[in-house]
């Protein structure tokens, strides 16, 4: 049986790869994550002087593999909705997007064949990054499998931060307001899904947290903090020394998704369902078919 | 073909197209007429599922396919008037990446690709990069790519805005030969001697109405009330027009030192049996023609001369 590649894929990697743009940003991500390095490096060796000692100073390179993956984090999250907000917006600047449309492609595998081309140039990325972070495994101290799983990561973060992009850029005419309202997007999901939780410990002064930490189930901030807490001493986020907490300190759904990696894969699937509900509205924005373009008052709005 | 029943579309309470309801036959070569804003554009999105009609159904063929679904994407070819382009991508990759949007195996986009470049006069051009051909060229490029599914029906909407002559007189000759192999064909244009020339019937919108549709033919018989004949004598003239006022079915429209001019409905045997009438009442003719209406004055007498 032959399979049909999304053909957006095949397309954009080629017209992609073909650019500078693209080399020159490879080099540039390669750049800061060995300029990472050698600050990581050179502090642990300056350290290394004083307090700890020679013998020891190598279960310390262990530090590099978060210092690098949190970079790569940061780099991803911040660079994918650039890529991806003028995804869709690109090709309606390019009047491109008309003809998308008019073939027998669905809206959901054109937006979803955009989200993929963006996970893909990413691991290009990260494969781009892999000499650089493999160092920090030939020190020791670290499993190669937490390699495997941090590329597993980088992957759900790709496709969360481009479903965001592409819901944006699906909602907006220009790329550059389309980059503007994913960080808005960022902001809420990263930061202001705290604020229930702040609110709730402000209320109870301090004691009770209740459920409302459930909701950082979709935040891939404390995903990520909890991925590198178990990969680094194979504890919980929640279980660590001092904020262990109690089922009266959180809701009882809270306490026994905070034991072992339950809430690590929760919260992985959470993301994911995330994301996929901003690819459908991205779908469901671009068909033609559900758009209609009213005029009040002179001026010309678009009502779903 | 191509039956559009009803269509409207509205914006708020600006009705863009307005009770649109129009039959194109198979193999017709049709051109949509109308000044900016006519609601050309706006119908041949709804056609090919770029919008979503306010009321009215467009069918294709005998099939009932929804409008926008993908059983009526397939028959259409659409080329829009603006060409966009994407950098670093080269001419067969660009039908292959259509093809396979259109759900195409590789062996046949391969094969249907260097039969359409012939067809559009871009063999040549297969390995060089759509971003460095001329305008002209790509527009070609872009009915090629059209084509390569084999719609039943293609759609251009404005193909020669922004072409220079050499490329207009390419890309008609290239929409009269696809006529001639039996495609379906509607053109929006304002190019009205160019639709003149290549289509073989017309539409004319204003207002987001359909004012008159049908064949060329057929539509100046109506607007002119008939085919005008221009008699010129050195004299005789009164005599002249005497007599062709006696005439059943002639209309005398204007009556100048030399020449008068009339219409009438009559076939050329009996135009001919007219002329020598005249000659033998006396009257001294130089010559009589037939007017030839053009699709301009047409167009300026339906839409009150409201071309932009």
């Amino acid at each position: 049986m032959k399979i049909h590649w999304n053909p957006i894929v095949k397309k954009d990697l080629q017209v992609t790869v073909r650019s500078m743009r693209f080399s020159w940003s490879l080099f540039a991500y390669d750049a800061v994550l060995a300029l990472a390095f050698l600050l990581v490096l050179s502090i642990i060796q300056g350290s290394s002087v004083g307090y700890y000692s020679n013998s020891n100073i190598y279960s310390y390179f262990i530090y590099l593999f978060p210092v690098l993956a949190i970079a790569q984090v940061f780099i991803v999250a911040l660079i994918v909705p650039v890529i991806t907000s003028s995804s869709i917006s690109g090709e309606k600047e390019r009047q491109t997007f008309d003809i998308m449309l008019t073939t027998c492609m669905s809206p959901f595998s054109i937006v979803l064949g955009k989200v993929i081309s963006v996970v893909v140039r990413i691991l290009f990325y990260v494969a781009a990054g892999m000499p650089v972070m493999a160092l920090a495994f030939v020190v020791g101290g670290l499993a190669w499998s937490s390699l495997f799983y941090f590329v597993l990561t980088i992957i759900l973060l790709s496709v969360f931060s481009a479903s965001v992009g592409i819901f944006c850029s699906s909602f907006c005419r220009k790329s550059i307001s389309a980059v503007v309202l994913s960080f808005v997007i960022y902001f809420v999901i990263y930061i202001l899904s705290f604020v229930p939780l702040i609110l709730h410990m402000l209320w109870t002064e301090g004691n009770n947290a209740g459920e409302t930490m459930l909701l950082l189930l979709f935040n891939p901030g404390v995903f990520f903090e909890e991925f590198f807490m178990q990969v680094m001493t194979g504890a919980s986020l929640f279980g660590t020394e001092g904020s262990t907490f109690s089922v009266d300190d959180v809701g009882f759904l809270t306490y026994h998704l905070s034991q072992g990696k339950a809430w690590m894969f929760l919260s992985a699937a959470c993301i994911l369902m995330l994301s996929f509900l901003f690819i459908i509205v991205a779908a469901w924005k671009v068909n033609p078919m559900n758009t209609t373009t009213i005029y009040t008052r002179g001026r010309k709005k678009k009502r779903k | 073909m191509l039956t559009i029943y009803d269509l409207t579309k509205k914006y708020g309470t600006f009705t863009a197209v307005n009770h649109l309801s129009l039959h194109i036959p198979e193999g017709d070569l049709f051109g949509f007429v109308g000044p900016n804003g006519a609601g050309k554009t706006t119908t041949i999105r709804i056609v090919c599922g770029l919008l979503k009609a306010s009321g009215g159904f467009v069918q294709i063929g005998n099939t009932n396919a929804r409008m926008g679904s993908k059983e009526m994407k397939r028959q259409i070819g659409y080329v829009p008037d603006f060409f966009g382009v994407y950098d670093n991508l080269k001419v067969y990759e660009y039908m292959e990446f259509y093809g396979s949007m259109y759900g195409m195996w590789p062996r046949d986009i391969a094969r249907l690709t260097d039969d359409l470049l012939a067809l559009v006069n871009l063999s040549d051009k297969r390995d060089f990069y759509v971003d460095t051909l001329s305008r002209g060229m790509k527009q070609r490029l872009c009915v090629a790519r059209a084509l390569l599914h084999n719609p039943k029906l293609l759609i251009l909407d404005e193909p020669s805005s922004g072409l220079d002559p050499r490329a207009r007189v390419e890309m008609k000759e290239l929409l009269k030969n696809l006529h001639s192999m039996g495609k379906t064909i509607v053109i929006s244009s304002h190019i009205l001697s160019e639709l003149s020339e290549m289509c073989t019937s017309i539409g004319i919108m204003n207002r987001g109405q359909l004012i008159m549709a049908g064949r060329i033919e057929d539509i100046m018989q109506q607007v002119t009330g008939g085919r005008r004949l221009h008699i010129q004598a050195v004299s005789g003239m009164d005599t002249a027009v005497r007599l062709l006022m006696e005439q059943a079915g002639v209309v005398v429209e204007s009556v100048r030192e030399n020449e008068v001019i009339i219409t009438n409905n009559s076939t050329d045997e009996q135009t001919s049996t007219l002329i020598g009438q005249l000659i033998q009442q006396g009257v001294v003719l130089t010559g009589f023609y037939r007017e030839e209406g053009s699709l301009e004055s047409l167009f300026m007498q339906l839409t009150g001369g409201g071309v932009q």
